[in-house]
């Protein structure tokens, strides 16, 4: 097929043009990637992640300039929210990444997250692997601006960045969010701002606590400043994610969290199969007679999916 | 929630040059929006080659420009070469703003495929978009 061959050649469109496919939920997408599998897990998959308005597309475009610097070719996937109404979304990431745009070392891809709970789309796993078949070295993931919960990132990227931002919530807020147990490196971003000393004390105290509760853990995430719109920290972050990526390469994580990620990947695209193959056997029926109270949740469950448990 | 896949008409909003003024293009947006497209937003001071690029890049259906300060006559048939240039003239170029009557013919001759000008209704233009996208999907699956 024409268009594998042609990721495999690092041609944008025909990269462009398979994330689409894959987003799409097209078969032309999954014959894409049956062609590339075979050729992917180089990538070094950079995640970044934070609450809305902390400047992760501003810290983005920042970082791609420092990998561009030294070298890398950077493949982004911005994940804007998709409505849950209409399904339609506004994605202005790239806004922030304009400077970028004619450079032929980088390749922005904005993507809505149509229904996707965690923070990202369903289809950036695939469109990470598009981009690595490319051939870039680095692939920065951008999430939607996320609450505490939502760090389907970590489980996807080799490496995460968590962005904070001074002014955000208070510290109870900051320290129960399971967003702060994740990430391998800490920016605390908008630095010259007012309470940018307290938020990055209540960071610190984050680490120290999490240090604390996992001493098997051999990586010590650095905890750094930026003010990513005047270009401050970026060498910082950059070595930082240098520093992660040898200390992967050290101890056979990057290839261990590769593997372990595509285990999930199955999982996830078992779990989509498989609601679909069971909701076209229900038909309307059972969900009619769940609607009008004839039966209940758990027991249309029971008859929707017996002949699969008894096979189990 | 409702579940949402399949195909989606992705459409990229650009301004080119120094033209700033963004409210007819943010409210066109969100009207896209609404009507379940994909928006990509790309800013402000874009070069025709700059669209181009974010146009593939994105893999866009519709590349819409806004134009409210003149330079229309010289950046959009520039874009629509470079778009063909690219491989990427089966994407409708759309222009709105200010279009004074005399340059529409030269617009539409250059590859400009609909030009929407001051004053239009946004149900008008997703109503124009919806028939684009129908047709299109249905020589598609031909």
């Amino acid at each position: 097929m024409g268009i594998a061959a042609d990721v495999l050649a690092g041609r944008i469109a025909a990269g462009a043009r398979a994330i689409t496919w894959l987003d799409d939920g097209d078969p032309r997408g999954a014959e894409v990637i049956k062609r590339i599998f075979p050729h992917t897990g180089r990538a070094h998959v950079i995640g970044i992640t934070g609450p809305p308005g902390a400047g992760k597309s501003t810290l983005t475009n920042m970082l791609v300039g420092a990998l561009r610097a030294r070298g890398q070719r950077v493949g982004v996937v911005a994940v804007d929210p998709s409505s849950p109404f209409t399904g339609g979304a506004i994605l202005g990431d790239r806004v922030r990444m304009a400077r970028h745009t004619l450079d032929p070392g980088v390749f922005i891809r904005s993507i809505g997250t149509r229904g996707a709970a965690g923070g990202l789309s369903r289809s950036t796993h695939d469109a990470c692997l598009v981009l690595d078949a490319m051939g870039f070295d680095a692939v920065i993931v951008e999430t939607v601006g996320v609450g505490q919960d939502e760090i389907d990132v970590v489980n996807l990227a080799h490496t995460t960045i968590i962005v904070g931002v001074p002014g955000l919530g208070d510290e109870v807020q900051a320290v129960k969010a399971g967003i702060l147990e994740a990430g391998e490196i800490f920016v605390v971003n908008k630095a010259d701002r007012d309470g940018y000393e307290a938020t990055r004390r209540q960071f610190e105290l984050m680490l120290h606590l999490r240090e604390q509760a996992r001493p098997e853990e051999d990586w010590s995430p650095p905890l750094l400043r930026a003010v990513a719109s005047a270009g401050e920290g970026a060498a910082e972050i950059a070595d930082a994610i240098a520093a992660h990526r040898a200390h992967l390469d050290s101890t056979g994580g990057f290839a261990l969290r590769s593997g372990l990620r595509e285990r999930e990947q199955v999982l996830a695209l078992l779990r989509e199969r498989l609601a679909r193959v069971a909701r076209a056997r229900a038909g309307d029926s059972l969900l009619d007679d769940v609607e009008a109270r004839r039966l209940d949740p758990y027991s249309a469950i029971e008859r929707l999916t017996g002949g699969l448990d008894q096979e189990g | 929630m409702r579940e949402h896949s399949g195909r989606r008409l992705r459409v990229l909003l650009a301004k080119l040059g120094m033209d700033t003024h963004t409210v007819g293009i943010t409210i066109i947006g969100h009207a896209l929006r609404e009507a379940g497209m994909e928006v990509i937003f790309t800013g402000l001071k874009q070069t025709p080659e700059m669209v181009v690029a974010a146009a593939i890049q994105e893999d866009v259906d519709v590349v819409g420009i806004s134009t409210l300060s003149a330079g229309h006559t010289r950046n959009l048939p520039r874009l629509a070469r470079l778009l063909k240039e690219a491989g990427a003239e089966d994407k409708l170029l759309l222009a709105g703003g200010v279009i004074p009557e005399e340059d529409r013919p030269f617009l539409l001759e250059a590859g400009v495929g609909k030009i929407f000008t001051m004053g239009t209704d946004t149900r008008d233009i997703v109503r124009y978009l919806e028939e684009w996208w129908a047709e299109r999907q249905a020589a598609e699956t031909v």
